[in-house]
């Protein structure tokens, strides 16, 4: 039987973080992923480092958003992540881009709702800037003349999905980790001291002993956690984004819309990214949703989309779109990232849901100190709203 | 803003596409044809534009009876064309298909509603990466065929022709009839290997005496004009700093010798465009000699996606006579599943298209064995040599992504790693060759690997031009 200190299921940018932290700190780790390194939501997603609380966060009421807000001082400590990154990797490849990022209002309702939200930001602690039109123009010549007015926080931007979790794959491989592609998860038994966890690599069934078990599995992490036994209520959605050709650098900002769907940049290599949360349509299988086929494009998210990103920058419906794809992220209940340890599980922990690429590297750092037994030290506060013990109602009555 | 569902959409106006509007429009059936080109015709009868009259257009006797489809689709009632309309994508409904066409000249998109779908799109040259083959000035024996054929213009003044392919023989004879000078005309693969193909196929060899007497009469007229054409030579580099001023020719692995030129035609065969069908999830077959995909068709040119159909060089390049005929059976097909006609006279109707197209077929496949690329073109691109010339991504910089911890397996995550694929083109240009690499590199053949995910659009297309198509 094969043996580690930490077996890491998923091989996405959260686990290959925690590989990374985990190895560096002398943990004898074994990463697993299905496929192949960085195939799933970490690649799929278009990069944006987003900390201004989230539209989404703001269109379910009150008390939504009041939740949201308080999980800003993870944003916070995102920020200082995304800053020193590529110099902690010895690598400046990541296209780490933090040139600020504007949340425009266009309407009337649109400004109020911006206002609510600079006011809940405040409180918490983030320093956003609300800004009038002109102000923003001033900043963003490339905004719709009908920009009413903006919130500008100085620290937002965005980096390379195709890059980044490849670097921490590197970097994890050079401390020791050992990575495992194209190895499937068939059991997952928690016995004295740990796990015993049965893998398939090609036709053979291997077992490995591991002290404790990290669940870096997206939106597979429910299906991960029944093989253990347990409720992980985080949920697939299927998304689409768009990206145009290469064009000269015109759009230094992350930009977003506080009332319609919209996040938009230019990539390191001169592509305009445009998503911000447009459906795509989940595969269905015979037990539901079908997570091993890709979603399909939605017209009415692709027009939408378009449109609001020419809306809101007219420059860019000049440009050509050259591909629009889809990719699976997942979240839970509450919209709430999912991180720490599973309680009734000694020795098993998630990280899962909501902002994987933003917060991602934060929460790997922040639970692979837990896993350490170490203190989690500023983010200790943030990581308790996010801790999987919110959920435990869910598996009081399991065995 | 309510349009009408289509009970047939046909993407590309050839010759497929005209047989099957034919058969359709016959039948009663509402039919809407999309092209990019301003007028039917495809790539074979590449029409001048209206504006245009140009005198005797294709007047060889072997355009004549697709001139005489090309004439009767023209005049069809009731056939709804939109040209110089790209389809940049079709996505299933429950009804059938939508399909996303957007105006070439950047005018809003519009939803095209149809039961059935038809993807008669044509093939596409394949690029072969040699040193400087992205330089100004190479062309693909297509590009330049579309010149001369709809406007008489030679694009160029000094031409260097090279490849496997025997169409370059007409091209060449093209470009001479047009008042163009061909420099060299030079047929990578022995004299042998081609004799040996012919002997592979001697039955079809005699029995299409036609096509094979009017290439050796293009041979014959090329060497009175003086045109050198040589067997066993390529060109092995392009040579120039900002266009091309010379082809380096020889034998694969030699130095060669340079030879002054404007222009550089590459002609190694052809790969059918089966974009649309692949990104609907039909089922595709990688094409061993040229790579590509072509799209399964059943016996009536239906795809494994209910209400696809797919007729001409879409399900694999066999020329414009055979494309005709699958897109006769393919109209046939959908006339038979509208319920306009019953399975007896389809298949009454059908016979002769299928005995016509077997017999095409055999010469299709003597054609693939004489101007079978592989033994040549893997041998020409050096680690230097630009591979994905959207991304400028080489061959050296694929082998290297290919290697490490995060080596990618497959060709969708080898284009996450190095962007080949990512570009303009939508990976047309270099999957072949990079499923040819990454076979090479793995052991694993590349239709185990399998291609780039396929991607809507399939055409670059503005931004404005998607947002503002209309609601359903």
């Amino acid at each position: 039987m094969d043996a580690a200190d930490v077996l890491i299921i998923g091989g996405g940018l959260i686990g290959c973080a925690a590989a990374w932290h985990l190895a560096r700190a002398g943990t004898d780790v074994l990463l697993i992923e299905r496929g192949e390194l960085n195939a799933g939501a970490s690649g799929q997603n278009a990069g944006s480092l987003h900390f201004q609380i989230e539209r989404r966060f703001l269109e379910h009421g009150e008390a939504l958003a009041d939740q949201a807000a308080r999980t800003v001082a993870l944003s916070r400590l995102a920020v200082s992540e995304w800053r020193d990154l590529p110099a902690a990797l010895g690598d400046d490849r990541l296209d780490v881009a933090m040139h600020g990022g504007l949340m425009v209002a266009q309407s009337d309702d649109e400004l109020r709702l911006l206002e609510r939200k600079a006011a809940l930001e405040a409180r918490w602690g983030l320093p956003t800037r609300l800004i009038d039109g002109a102000e923003a123009r001033a900043i963003a010549p490339y905004l719709a003349d009908d920009v009413r007015a903006a919130s500008f926080l100085a620290d937002e931007g965005h980096a390379n999905p195709r890059l980044v979790t490849r670097a921490l794959a590197e970097a994890a491989a050079s401390a020791g980790a050992r990575f495992a592609p194209q190895t499937v998860l068939r059991a997952l038994v928690p016995v004295s001291g740990g796990w015993r966890v049965t893998l398939r690599r090609g036709a053979a069934d291997v077992e490995v002993a591991a002290a404790s078990v990290l669940i870096a599995a997206g939106a597979w992490t429910m299906a991960v956690g029944a093989l253990a036994g347990v409720h992980l209520p985080v949920f697939p959605i299927g998304l689409q984004m768009n990206v145009t050709e290469r064009v000269a650098p015109f759009l230094p900002h992350l930009v977003q819309h506080v009332g319609r769907r919209l996040s938009m940049k230019q990539a390191h290599d001169g592509n305009v990214l445009i998503g911000g949360g447009w459906p795509s349509r989940l595969a269905r299988g015979e037990d539901g949703f079908d997570l091993a086929r890709a979603p399909t494009v939605l017209v009415d998210s692709l027009t939408g989309n378009l449109a609001v990103a020419a809306a809101t920058v007219p420059r860019v419906g000049a440009l050509n779109l050259i591909r629009t794809w889809t990719g699976v992220v997942a979240i839970t209940a509450d919209q709430l990232p999912l991180a720490g340890a599973v309680p009734g599980r000694p020795g098993l922990f998630v990280i899962a849901g909501g902002s994987g690429f933003t917060l991602g590297p934060t929460l790997a750092r922040a639970v692979s100190a837990e896993m350490l037994g170490r203190s989690a030290g500023d983010a200790a506060e943030a990581m308790a709203l996010v801790a999987p013990a919110r959920f435990a109602h869910l598996n009081a009555m399991l065995a | 803003m309510s349009e009408p569902c289509y009970d047939l959409a046909i993407v590309g106006g050839g010759p497929a596409g005209q047989a099957a509007a034919e058969q359709a429009v016959g039948a009663g059936l509402s039919v809407v044809m999309l092209d990019e080109q301003a007028r039917m015709g495809g790539q074979i009868l590449r029409q001048p534009p209206y504006e245009m009259t140009v005198a005797s257009w294709l007047d060889a006797r072997g355009y004549r009876a697709l001139k005489r489809q090309l004439a009767r689709a023209e005049a069809l009632p009731g056939l709804t064309f939109l040209g110089r309309t790209s389809v940049a994508g079709v996505l299933r409904e429950a009804a059938g298909f939508a399909l996303i066409a957007v105006p070439t000249d950047s005018a809003p998109g519009r939803r095209v509603a149809a039961r059935r779908l038809l993807v008669a799109a044509g093939c596409y040259d394949l690029p072969v990466p040699l040193p400087g083959w992205t330089l100004p000035g190479v062309m693909s024996a297509g590009a330049i065929q579309a010149f001369v054929k709809s406007q008489r213009l030679v694009p160029g003044e000094r031409f260097v022709l090279a490849g496997t392919h025997p169409l370059q023989l007409i091209l060449a004879d093209q470009l001479v009839a047009a008042g163009g000078t061909v420099a060299a005309l030079l047929f990578a693969q022995t004299p042998g290997a081609v004799a040996h193909a012919l002997a592979g196929h001697a039955g079809a060899a005699l029995r299409h005496a036609a096509p094979l007497a009017a290439a050796a009469a293009s041979y014959a007229r090329l060497r009175r004009a003086g045109v050198p054409i040589q067997f066993g030579r390529t060109v092995l580099a392009v040579e120039g700093r900002d266009e091309v001023v010379a082809a380096r020719v020889g034998v694969p692995g030699e130095a060669g010798e340079a030879i002054a030129c404007d222009r550089v035609g590459l002609c190694y065969g052809f790969l059918p465009q089966a974009d649309l069908p692949r990104s609907l999830g039909a089922t595709a077959r990688w094409v061993e000699r040229t790579g590509g995909w072509a799209t399964v068709a059943d016996a009536w040119q239906r795809g494994d996606v209910p209400g696809l159909y797919v007729a001409g060089e879409t399900t694999g390049v066999a020329g414009a006579p055979a494309a005709l005929e699958e897109g006769r059976i393919a109209g046939i097909a959908v006339a038979r599943d509208a319920g306009r006609i019953d399975a007896a006279a389809a298949g009454r109707a059908a016979a002769e298209p299928r005995r016509r197209l077997a017999h095409l077929r055999g010469f299709a496949a003597l054609l693939d064995a004489v101007a079978d690329p592989r033994a040549v073109m893997t041998r020409l691109a050096g680690d230097d040599t630009i591979v994905c010339r959207c991304e400028d991504v080489t061959r050296a910089q694929l082998l290297a992504a290919a290697e490490g911890v995060a080596a990618p397996s497959d060709a969708s995550a080898l284009k996450l790693v190095t962007r080949a694929g990512m570009g303009l083109c939508q990976g047309r240009g270099c999957e072949a060759a990079v499923l040819r690499l990454l076979a090479e590199r793995t052991g694993v053949g590349p239709e185990a690997i399998g291609g780039f995910t396929p991607r809507f659009p399939v055409r670059p297309v503005p931004i404005a031009s998607v947002g503002e198509v209309g609601g359903r």
